[in-house]
């Protein structure tokens, strides 16, 4: 990262300089959580921080493009099969951060670890004229024909996992839940912010399967939306956070882990509505142990994907 | 070529030189600009796709890829579906927007110059903002269902609704294209058709428009191009139907893990196939015989007036301005002034608190804004060098490579613009490259002038089939060197062109978003990220905001420079 400069001195005005009090870090949403973290962290250790935001799409055909040349620190993704995958490939540092001992077991790995954590859920428009639901079945019924839209499981991981949660769960009736919505004319308009914009104009009553913190943080800010949990169960997408292999300031990106999981670090994930990965911050929502939380074996349902994603599309989109 | 070569022959040895170096001169280096900004990402994106694992350095598994081509037939759907969407798009630009761009040629339209920046405006806003703005007017419960009481979401959500959201994004092509090329033909050839006779109608049909054939086919050759690549509006109105476009598929490989490079640069590959077929069609048709309408002679340029059609024309124009601008303009703007929502059109709902982040002393808006600024300009100003300097190459040079350079500058329009990102970032991230624009603002330009460098080509290749080259030689005769002459007689004639497209390229680098996302470095953000982010992250009206904001700011500066433009006297810039 250091051939960069005789070109950057001309052309590098905004751009980076890579050197030692740099960290180059690439995040899925929320932007918002990215920035404040890194004006934290380096208002703490001087450490300026690059980021780089987007899906968490975007985010792995970047550090996919650039593998033969890794320009990323530190990343955080939203969908924990991608950590699991990277990990498997070689490319993760090995890393457990002092701060992570109040993170749950379950939540952390000896190369990645969450960041934070989101719900799947029913995100309800109280204005509507549909009743409200409190069962991902109560969806099948008559009442919200035409009036209910989920995020594409191929565009979106969490989507992924509550497909293939609600199968761990309920064996076939997953199947047949997700007919009996098709036959309701579900639409699944794409990933979750598609889902999402038609219920809060009112075109649409409900997403099923929506990730939650957006919606609680949208309901706090006066939209007429109510995030329901249903009891019966949901699946969780923790976030992982890790360090790449090919780090070149490997001492600065353990800084940067280190702070995200400080109580401090922990603090701003809270408020962005999402349950902070240390169990002893506290969110603004309920947290893991308010909810019926279905395990998903990761690495068996990553090896279904395509099949997985194959019967969706045949159930629900009929492509 | 013009037969006269006195000029040539009165030559000393030493000029014949000259003019051949000069010539060499120009020509490598507009084909280097060319292999540079466009070859090259196109060449990694091939090896991409031939060899799964090139990414990761290595050559292994070649072709294992091509499976993907026969292995289903939902492929051959999407093909299907893409060139019927293309052709589809093709025929909507040209009702809206040939009309409009002949009246523009020929006759004295008042405010032409304001009505020039009211149908760039589509370019400046990004297309997936244009598709929710749609949505968010036409779906159920959207804003013409709280204004009047009825929606128009079964329209919207289908393919003609896709078809019409793509054409008003695109329909301008066909109006700058038409209107600047006709302005060159002119009256002269119609008064000349007259005088022998021919009825007004008959001399416009039979003479008028077919010499303006290249340019209408040129700008349709870009809108075919274009609506094969996009993919924000598909995925917004289309995805619920069930209707995929190729380049749905190449984003899903290229969205959701494991991400499938090589699968998309295959499926990009398609597309250059099918845009390399238009554009040797279009070659076709534009070369095919001589649509040369400038030779020098003295030409009444004076535009007819309107007459008692002034206001009929009027309302046409206001008609496309309003379907075209006005709408999706304000569903933004309205969008962005409501405090939620779910509260939908209520006074009680106006806010303009989704504004504060932006005006927050040092933001990132402000910053986002003055980095698509300055990387926009220099944008407009680079692909209008390069593309002028390969247009002219291409018409008026002799060396063997000109129909490969035409064609190469063609691609970039044709090949998804994640694509590309991926290989400009394949291309410059190399660790075996001694130095890289790559992790600087740099690598934006590069990738900003590659995508658009085909427009300013083929609005000035399409400009320069009009000019006879005769004009050069009656320069050269009389004592100009060839740089001379191109510099004082073939440069102002293609000025019109040349700063149309410029405008084009402006407005639309000024919201560049997917290679943008893909190539920005880390801790840079522009417009087109901004906006996106904000949707992402649910704020949807302060992503309004934003566009509000960039498209008033981007249509002044155009504003501004038009009307400059009109004060300096068209008669510098017109044929």
């Amino acid at each position: 990262m250091f051939r960069t400069t005789a070109l950057a001195a001309t052309f590098g005005l905004i751009g980076t300089f890579a050197h030692a009090d740099t960290l180059t870090f690439y995040t899925a949403g929320p932007g918002g959580l990215a920035d404040a973290l890194a004006d934290a962290f380096q208002a703490e250790t001087g450490i300026t921080v690059n980021v780089f935001q987007g899906t968490t799409g975007q985010v792995m055909a970047r550090l996919e493009a650039e593998e033969a040349n890794p320009q990323a620190d530190v990343v955080v993704s939203a969908s924990w099969g991608s950590a699991v995958d990277m990990h498997d490939r070689g490319l993760l540092m090995e890393y457990l951060s002092p701060n992570a001992a109040a993170v749950p077991d379950f939540l952390k790995h000896s190369h990645y670890v969450a960041q934070g954590i989101s719900a799947l859920a029913m995100v309800w428009n109280t204005q509507s004229d549909a009743p409200r639901p409190s069962e991902w079945s109560d969806l099948t019924d008559e009442a919200y024909r035409d009036l209910i839209t989920m995020p594409d499981p191929a565009q979106s991981g969490a989507a992924f996992d509550l497909v293939a949660g609600l199968e761990a769960a309920m064996g076939e009736g997953a199947w047949e839940l997700l007919a009996g919505l098709a036959a309701n004319d579900m639409i699944v308009p794409g990933p979750n912010a598609a889902a999402l914009n038609p219920v809060l104009q009112g075109a649409k009553a409900v997403v099923f399967g929506a990730v939650d913190y957006i919606s609680y943080a949208q309901a706090a800010s006066g939209e007429t939306i109510e995030v329901i949990v249903p009891d019966s169960g949901t699946v969780i997408a923790p976030r992982p956070m890790m360090i790449l292999q090919s780090t070149s300031n490997p001492d600065a990106a353990k800084a940067f882990v280190d702070f995200v999981l400080s109580e401090a670090g922990q603090e701003l994930v809270a408020a962005t509505w999402m349950m902070p990965a240390r169990a002893d911050v506290e969110g603004l929502r309920p947290g893991i142990n308010d909810l019926n939380v279905i395990e998903v074996d990761e690495d068996a349902v990553a090896a279904r994907r395509e099949e997985i994603i194959a019967r969706f599309n045949e159930t629900v989109t009929n492509r | 070529m013009a037969p006269t070569r006195f000029g040539a022959i009165l030559m000393s040895a030493k000029g014949r030189f000259e003019m051949l170096r000069a010539q060499s001169v120009l020509t490598t280096l507009a084909a280097a600009a060319l292999l540079i900004l466009v070859g090259l990402p196109v060449l990694f994106i091939l090896l991409q796709a031939v060899f799964p694992d090139f990414a990761r350095g290595s050559f292994a598994g070649a072709f294992s890829k091509l499976a993907i081509l026969t292995e289903n037939d939902r492929l051959m759907t999407q093909a299907r579906n893409t060139l019927m969407l293309a052709f589809s798009v093709m025929l909507g630009c040209l009702i809206f927007g040939l009309p409009i761009g002949i009246l523009r040629g020929l006759f004295h339209i008042p405010g032409a110059r304001v009505w020039d920046v009211v149908f760039l405006i589509p370019f400046l806003i990004p297309p997936f903002i244009a598709a929710i703005a749609w949505m968010m007017t036409l779906q159920p419960r959207g804003y013409l269902f709280q204004l009047v009481g009825f929606d128009m979401g079964r329209f919207l959500f289908s393919f003609t609704g896709v078809a019409f959201v793509m054409t008003l994004n695109l329909f301008p092509l066909v109006y700058f294209a038409v209107s600047r090329a006709l302005e060159m033909v002119g009256g002269r050839f119609a008064s000349a058709a007259r005088v022998h006779g021919a009825r007004p109608l008959q001399a416009f049909f039979l003479i008028t428009l077919p010499l303006s054939i290249p340019a209408i086919a040129a700008s349709l050759l870009i809108v075919f191009a274009m609506s094969i690549e996009e993919f924000g509006t598909p995925a917004a109105l289309a995805a619920r139907t069930g209707f995929e476009v190729l380049v749905t598929g190449i984003y899903t490989r290229l969205s959701d893990w494991p991400i499938d490079l090589s699968g998309a640069a295959l499926g990009s590959v398609m597309l250059m196939a099918m845009v390399l077929a238009a554009f040797t069609l279009q070659n076709w048709i534009a070369t095919r015989r001589s649509y040369i309408s400038q030779t020098g002679k003295p030409a009444d340029l004076e535009k007819a007036d309107l007459g008692r059609w002034r206001w009929p024309v009027l309302g046409l124009f206001a008609l496309v301005g309003m379907i075209g601008v006005i709408i999706p303009l304000a569903a933004i703007a309205v969008t962005s002034l409501m405090g939620t929502i779910s509260g939908g059109l209520n006074w009680s709902n106006l806010d303009t608190r989704h504004y504060q982040p932006i005006f927050q002393q040092g933001s990132r808006a402000a910053q986002a804004l003055v980095t698509s600024g300055w990387l926009a300009v220099v944008t407009a100003f680079a692909t209008a060098t390069i593309g002028g300097l390969v247009a002219y190459i291409v018409v008026r040079g002799t060396g063997r490579g000109r129909a490969v350079m035409d064609g190469l500058s063609v691609l970039p329009n044709a090949i998804p613009a994640i694509v590309l990102a991926v290989g400009i970032i394949l291309a410059w991230n190399s660790p075996y490259l001694p130095l890289t624009f790559y992790g600087t603002a740099g690598i934006l330009l590069i990738a900003y002038i590659g995508i658009l460098l085909p427009y300013p080509i083929r609005y000035a290749v399409a400009r320069l089939r009009q000019i006879s080259g005769s004009l050069d030689d009656a320069a050269r005769v009389a004592g100009a060197s060839q740089m001379q002459a191109l510099r004082h007689i073939t440069l102002p004639l293609m000025a019109p062109s040349l700063i149309a497209a410029m405008m084009l390229v402006f407005a639309i680098a000024s919201r560049e978003l997917v290679a943008s996302i893909m190539l920005a470095p880390a801790g840079l953000r522009t417009v087109g990220t901004f906006v996106f982010s904000q949707f992402e992250q649910g704020s949807v009206q302060t992503g309004m905001a934003m566009s509000v904001i960039a498209i008033t700011i981007t249509s002044g500066i155009l504003l501004a420079v038009n009307l400059w433009l009109a004060r300096q006297g068209s008669s510098a810039f017109s044929g």
